[in-house]
């Protein structure tokens, strides 16, 4: 005989006892710091639209003190943004983000609704912050497009930056064709360019290891 | 039958029926966010564009240089060897293959460095290894290997040297001709020693 049929009731605890045990863990489970909240997909479709963006001549409101809804982040290091910032800004170095106080900063932030605009030295240095937090669900922050040093040189009169398309990136600033021809006159890409190289491709290490 | 088999039965029965209500993930393999920012901040993804110069002229066997522009961007101007895999195909035709091979450094590269750093960064997520950005991009490669600045003449030694790798990157990538300096040779007279005596023998 076994021995549960003896006492029928000690499996009724256990299986009380294992599923409070489980409870437990489920609830007690640390929380990771940030989760995507967009796909891959949806990265790269938000990327192709180039949509939030801060165009320098933006930034007049907001040096003016003309509106509170918008606040600027300065992630350079602390060091080169004692030497100068864009007026109004705050000092965010990269490597502080994660900082609980800072994270709590920016999620207050965006549960008021203020627009955040982070910038770097230039566009390039804050690309990755930006994109990293439009990816956990940030959707309130902003790049400034040409970065400090666009700022810097144009600081006299932003305002009219809304005519210049210098801080635009991914265009090409030479006809790449012409430059590079070769000078004998031969046609470019003759044979070997742009032939694309023949690459092995990474095996599947696994097929469909599933499960729990 | 005993009634607590039974009641374990339905229990396994239930836990198997609730493993159908499980979300399924299209999601491919990502690493955690917190690990992503790690990598974002870090600046050891950039190569200049005289690194890729050189690993081109060198023929290294390890370099894949993927071009991230439009194909009809691509298709006017690439640099030799480099693969197109628009940004908006990056998931696509099993595109990731090209990526993470063990040994093989991928630099993307795109018209400045901007779209080949967002390609980075969605790679990263995928937690794909050994992949690289060409700081500056094609317009950086036009200004420094295609049409090289000299530097002042007063200019440390290093810069002397590198204006001297890329002039010859130059002529390598567009087969400008070497540069020789103006005006004629001049034709060296040499003035032979004349004999002071005739066959002045010995003993």
């Amino acid at each position: 005989m076994h021995i549960h049929e003896l006492n029928p009731w000690r499996t009724l605890i256990a299986v009380a006892v294992f599923v409070v045990i489980l409870a437990i863990g489920f609830l007690t489970m640390p929380k990771p710091l940030f989760e995507y909240q967009k796909s891959m997909d949806e990265s790269i479709e938000a990327l192709l639209d180039g949509e939030d963006y801060f165009y320098p001549w933006e930034l007049v409101d907001v040096i003016d003190g003309n509106t509170d809804s918008i606040v600027l982040f300065d992630i350079r290091d602390n060091f080169v943004f004692g030497q100068g910032h864009i007026p109004g800004a705050e000092n965010l170095s990269a490597n502080t983000l994660t900082d609980p106080d800072n994270l709590e900063r920016l999620k207050a932030l965006r549960d008021m609704g203020v627009t955040i605009v982070l910038y770097g030295e230039n566009e390039l240095q804050a690309n990755g912050p930006w994109m990293f937090f439009r990816q956990v669900g940030f959707n309130n922050i902003k790049l400034l497009l040409g970065g400090y040093e666009y700022y810097k040189a144009n600081e006299a009169d932003l305002a009219a930056t809304i005519n210049d398309d210098a801080y635009f990136s991914g265009f090409p600033r030479f006809n790449y064709a012409e430059m590079a021809a070769p000078k004998d006159g031969s046609e470019i890409n003759a044979d070997q360019d742009n032939k694309p190289v023949q690459v092995r491709r990474r095996e599947k290490t696994s097929v469909a290891a599933g499960g729990c | 039958m005993n009634r607590n088999y039974i009641l374990l039965t339905v229990l396994m029965l239930v836990l198997a029926v609730g493993t159908l209500f499980l979300t399924t993930d299209d999601e491919p393999k990502q690493i955690a966010p917190e690990e992503l920012l790690q990598e974002i901040i870090q600046p050891t993804r950039y190569v200049t564009t005289d690194q890729v110069a050189k690993m081109i002229i060198q023929g290294d066997p390890s370099l894949l240089m993927v071009d991230v522009r439009p194909a009809a961007e691509y298709d006017e101007y690439a640099l030799p060897g480099s693969l197109n895999i628009p940004l908006e195909d990056l998931l696509n035709d099993g595109n990731l293959g090209y990526f993470g091979v063990p040994g093989i450094k991928v630099v993307f590269i795109s018209n400045d460095d901007i779209r080949a750093d967002q390609t980075w960064v969605l790679t990263k997520r995928l937690g794909i290894d050994g992949t690289y950005v060409m700081k500056g991009g094609l317009n950086k490669w036009m200004q420094t290997i295609i049409e090289p600045a000299q530097p002042n003449a007063d200019a440390p030694s290093v810069d002397h040297e590198l204006y001297a790798f890329r002039k010859g990157a130059q002529i390598y990538f567009t087969g400008a001709e070497a540069a020789t300096p103006d005006g004629d040779n001049v034709e060296v007279q040499v003035r032979r020693r004349e004999k002071t005596n005739v066959a002045a023998g010995g003993c």
